[in-house]
């Protein structure tokens, strides 16, 4: 039944991947913008030149065998070449942002989801008072505040004011360590800001929502039995209350999970960070159809996985779901 | 008393039995406190190597000559590489791999001689072999930007290991115009010519006065000096091109002297930047323009408006368009109001003198009544004889603020004429697929020229249609003058028959030179010394030249401030070292609190 369950999640996961597969492929090609002119901004460009590029490219090929032999170097590991980087693999390309984005998003998640928990959890159990009503205010006025701009003013306060962090990229360029220790702290110093930034717009988020629904769960029944059962409050809380809460907390943390990747442009834009989000943009901008669908395929792949993941996690926290289905 | 004192000493103990937990986070505080003070001297400890870090904002886009078209890539490429001729302060050819050259009587045999202690980054001398090959397979692909410029060059042969014979069938008058750089054929021959296409030339190999080191895209790229280069050793050890994808951010960074040098911030920033007394910042003029560019195509698929093809419409645009009024505003003035194609500062600019059409929106609708154009309907917009609307689309490109600014200020201009325009904004590729199938009315753009006026002047031939010209002008009295001031070898003459193109293209106008608008750089001062603009009113970087990456050295005079940004570093190091300490201990504090709180509810449990 267990494995079953599992199996079937797979499954579905992997359909689902190669829908958004074929989707995507036909979608940027029917997206305007021809990548050939961008290709070839070249003053005396002859006929032969272009034909060359095109095969280069592949682009002189009719669309539906372009599908094709798409599919089958997909299945290689073969992501084709960036039109923008030229010549690049497009493995190589994203596989050399993957590392940044990861770092700085999980950091940012993982502190966010923390911090955010314990404000939320704090806030729904002294609701009503002072402290609810001051992390109340705190999580919305996060939530709700622009990320670039708390970005500039990070910058402002702790670059130019303070001179604590650098203002941008993931390593002091240039400088060569003589210790991977070295590099790492460097890489830490560097990542603070956009971690900081990005966190507590997050932070605000889970606030919010673990607060609700945590408020929700302490009115239920099973929450007063607790207390006449004699436990404390803070027990209650934890082994009563927060388990029951966490479930809409896990299908947000996913979905963050999958859309983060792709979504922290602004931070990435803002503090230079190398990640995925900005490449995605300058794609975007070059016609860069291979580059684009490897991104789309990544953040697809990821959305996909972090929803089975919160599926798995809820037959894990909640055994009503697995035996349901 | 001593009693009372072993007591307390014993309660200590027996706390700090008690609770195991608390001990573990004590030595693990002081554990991570060693180790983060330790990588914090670590980090600090290479400052030594005197790294000019400029801040750019855009990226080179290939580390292969035959694959780049960027300017990043030019400038990159003039560090790395060298060409047979390079360009002098004063902007006239000087010795680049080439000693000397000298031109037949002919004017048709080109014979340079190279440097005899010219050596690749390997080792290995160049040769005239390598100019050959080079030379050879950049006109046979027809690859990249240095493609043009060698145009029109019939046979290079290596006459022997220092001497390379050039000959074209007309004489050539922007040979030594072109910098084309000149790769190693030792490592060009390991290569097919098809795997040439799409190399990726990882780890160039040049002759120029930097090496490359380094490239981490999206982040910087690296050169270090050629201590053997044949023209002597530059005076600074690395150059560092980092990118910002901020512009704001990069002018914080130059503020604080993170950087040493930005290229490319916003005008807003200059009057900040110069209240510093370290940094210089300067609003240098470039060679290039931003234009309003009609769809002058007579095409019948062409699907721009066909009333724009009456050039009276579109002069009476340009009497109507306050162009100062914009350069003030969006610009912040760092610039000029637009003419002609050839930039002023240019030997080649041509100036209007009586046929100017500068701000004038009576002259503006005194044309268009001439023309016949009259608001019939009394709506405000002209019509024609046959009642269609002076109502024009107007593509703004989202990429730059500051042409979606002037756009809008010239869409309100305009209509005072009685001319409607309808602005769409959208991103540079949407923008290039309508040029490419001639669906458009107008446009703002811009375009960098080259200190061969054939660059530009080639991009309103007849034979750019559906390649560069992004205007669909044709006129074939044009076409012919654009051949011909090729191959006239004389200056003033060559000159001549390039204004006579310009007063051509003035009077039809199909395009509208908006502005000659600046590039904005800054350095500081403190830390390297010996800045020069080049030419007088340019920039420092970008200008076509080397000269500053040769010349800038550390600042000696100011020894004290150079010792001091390391004791700087070493500050905001140690702060930094105490916020993440302080960060340990709270987190320290906080762990230590749920455990106890943890141990309580267990006891809470049990009971």
């Amino acid at each position: 039944m267990n494995r079953q369950y599992v199996l079937k999640k797979i499954i579905y996961s992997l359909i689902t991947i190669f829908a958004v597969l074929v989707f995507n492929y036909f979608l940027f090609r029917v997206m305007p913008g021809n990548p050939l002119q961008i290709l070839m901004r070249n003053p005396n460009a002859s006929a032969e030149a272009i034909e060359k590029t095109k095969e280069l490219f592949g682009l002189n090929k009719p669309a539906h065998i372009q599908f094709f032999i798409y599919i089958k170097s997909l299945f290689q590991g073969d992501l084709g070449t960036s039109f923008l980087y030229k010549g690049q693999p497009v493995t190589e390309v994203i596989g050399s942002r993957i590392l940044p984005t990861l770092l700085m998003i999980g950091a940012a998640e993982i502190l966010a989801i923390i911090t955010g928990i314990f404000i939320g959890v704090i806030s729904a159990w002294k609701r009503g008072t002072k402290i609810d009503i001051i992390s109340l205010s705190f999580s919305l006025i996060s939530y709700s505040m622009p990320t670039f701009w708390i970005g500039i003013v990070f910058v402002t306060i702790f670059c130019v004011q303070f001179r604590i962090f650098p203002t941008s990229g993931m390593m002091t360029p240039g400088l060569s360590y003589s210790s991977f220790m070295g590099k790492s702290l460097d890489v830490i110093k560097h990542l603070t800001l956009p971690v900081l930034t990005m966190s507590l717009v997050l932070i605000g988020q889970y606030a919010l929502v673990m607060r609700s629904t945590l408020v929700d769960v302490l009115t239920e029944d099973y929450i007063t039995t607790a207390h006449a059962k004699g436990f404390k409050e803070d027990y209650v809380i934890k082994k009563h209350a927060v388990p029951n809460a966490m479930l809409p907390m896990v299908t947000l943390i996913a979905i963050n999970l999958g859309l983060v990747i792709a979504g922290a442009i602004q931070i990435e834009t803002i503090f230079s960070w190398p990640g995925i989000g900005r490449l995605m943009y300058d794609a975007i901008k070059n016609r860069d159809y291979p580059l684009l669908q490897g991104i789309f395929l990544l953040v697809t792949i990821s959305v996909i996985i972090a929803n089975l993941l919160a599926d798995l996690t809820y037959g894990y926290l909640d055994p009503r779901v697995k035996s349901r289905s | 008393m001593p009693q009372r004192n072993d007591r307390v000493q014993d309660i200590l103990i027996l706390k700090m039995e008690g609770n195991p937990m608390k001990k573990k986070i004590v030595v693990f505080v002081l554990f991570s406190v060693m180790l983060i003070s330790c990588f914090t001297n670590v980090s600090f400890a290479a400052e030594e190597v005197s790294s000019l870090r400029i801040g750019v904002t855009q990226e080179i886009d290939s580390l292969s000559p035959f694959l780049s078209w960027s300017i990043s890539g030019d400038e990159i490429f003039m560090l790395i590489y060298d060409s047979l001729v390079r360009v002098d302060e004063n902007l006239e050819p000087s010795p680049g791999l080439a000693e000397s050259w000298k031109l037949s009587d002919d004017n048709l045999t080109w014979t340079f001689v190279l440097n005899d202690n010219a050596k690749w980054h390997d080792g290995k001398p160049v040769t005239a072999e390598d100019v050959k090959y080079s030379y050879e397979y950049i006109i046979s692909s027809g690859l990249g930007m240095y493609a043009g410029g060698l145009e029109d060059i019939s046979s290079v042969e290596a006459v022997d290991e220092k001497t390379v014979v050039i000959k074209t069938n007309e004489p050539k008058a922007n040979m030594l115009m072109s910098n084309a750089p000149i790769l190693p054929k030792h490592i060009l021959e390991t290569l097919t010519i098809e795997e040439l296409e799409t190399w990726p030339n990882d780890s160039p190999v040049g002759s120029g006065p930097f090496k490359f080191e380094e490239l981490n895209v999206g982040g910087f790229l690296k050169l270090v000096k050629n201590e053997d280069y044949f023209k002597g050793s530059p005076n600074l050890d690395e150059i560092i091109f980092v990118v910002y994808a901020n512009s704001d951010v990069m002018t914080q960074a130059l503020k604080i002297g993170e950087i040493d040098a930005v290229v490319n911030f916003s005008a807003s920033h200059l009057e900040e930047l110069n209240s510093v007394p370290e940094i210089e910042a300067v609003s240098a003029v470039v060679q290039g323009f931003t234009e309003l560019s009609f769809n002058c195509s007579k095409d019948l698929d062409s699907k721009g408006n066909k009333l724009l093809l009456d050039k009276n419409i579109r002069q009476a645009i340009e009497w109507a368009i306050d162009k100062q009024n914009i350069m003030d505003v969006v610009y912040y003035s760092q610039g000029e109001v637009g003419t002609t194609l050839v930039p002023p500062g240019d030997y080649y600019h041509y100036e209007p003198a009586d046929e100017l059409r500068s701000f004038n929106i009576e002259k503006a609708n005194e044309l268009l009544e001439e023309a016949g154009y009259k608001d019939i309907d009394q709506d405000g917009i002209r019509e024609d004889i046959n009642g269609n609307k002076l109502s024009f689309l107007f593509t703004l490109r989202s990429e730059t603020p500051e042409e979606v600014k002037a756009g809008q200020m010239i869409a309100a201009n305009v209509e005072k004429a009685g001319i409607e325009l309808k602005i769409e904004t959208v991103d540079d590729g949407v923008l290039i697929d309508k040029v490419y199938s001639q669906d458009f009315d107008m446009f703002i753009w811009g375009w960098g020229t080259a200190l061969d006026p054939t660059v530009i002047l080639n991009v309103m031939s007849t034979k750019e249609i559906g390649n560069l010209s992004d205007c669909n002008y044709s006129n074939e009295e044009y076409d012919g003058l654009l051949l011909e001031q090729q191959t006239i070898m004389d200056e003033t003459e060559r000159r001549k028959v390039v204004w006579e193109m310009q007063k051509i293209l003035y009077d039809d106008a199909p395009y509208i030179i908006l502005f000659y608008d600046n590039s904005l750089q800054g350095v500081r001062t403190d830390k390297w010394d010996g800045w020069t603009r080049v030419p007088e009113d340019g920039g420092y970087f970008f200008n076509l030249t080397y000269t500053n990456y040769m010349n800038v050295k550390p600042n000696i005079q100011t020894a004290d401030a150079v010792s001091d940004s390391p004791q700087e570093q070493e500050k905001s190091g140690s702060s930094s070292t105490a916020l993440i300490v302080a960060a340990v201990l709270l987190l320290a504090v906080v762990s230590a609190v749920l455990i106890k709180r943890k141990k309580n509810s267990t006891e809470d449990d049990d009971e």
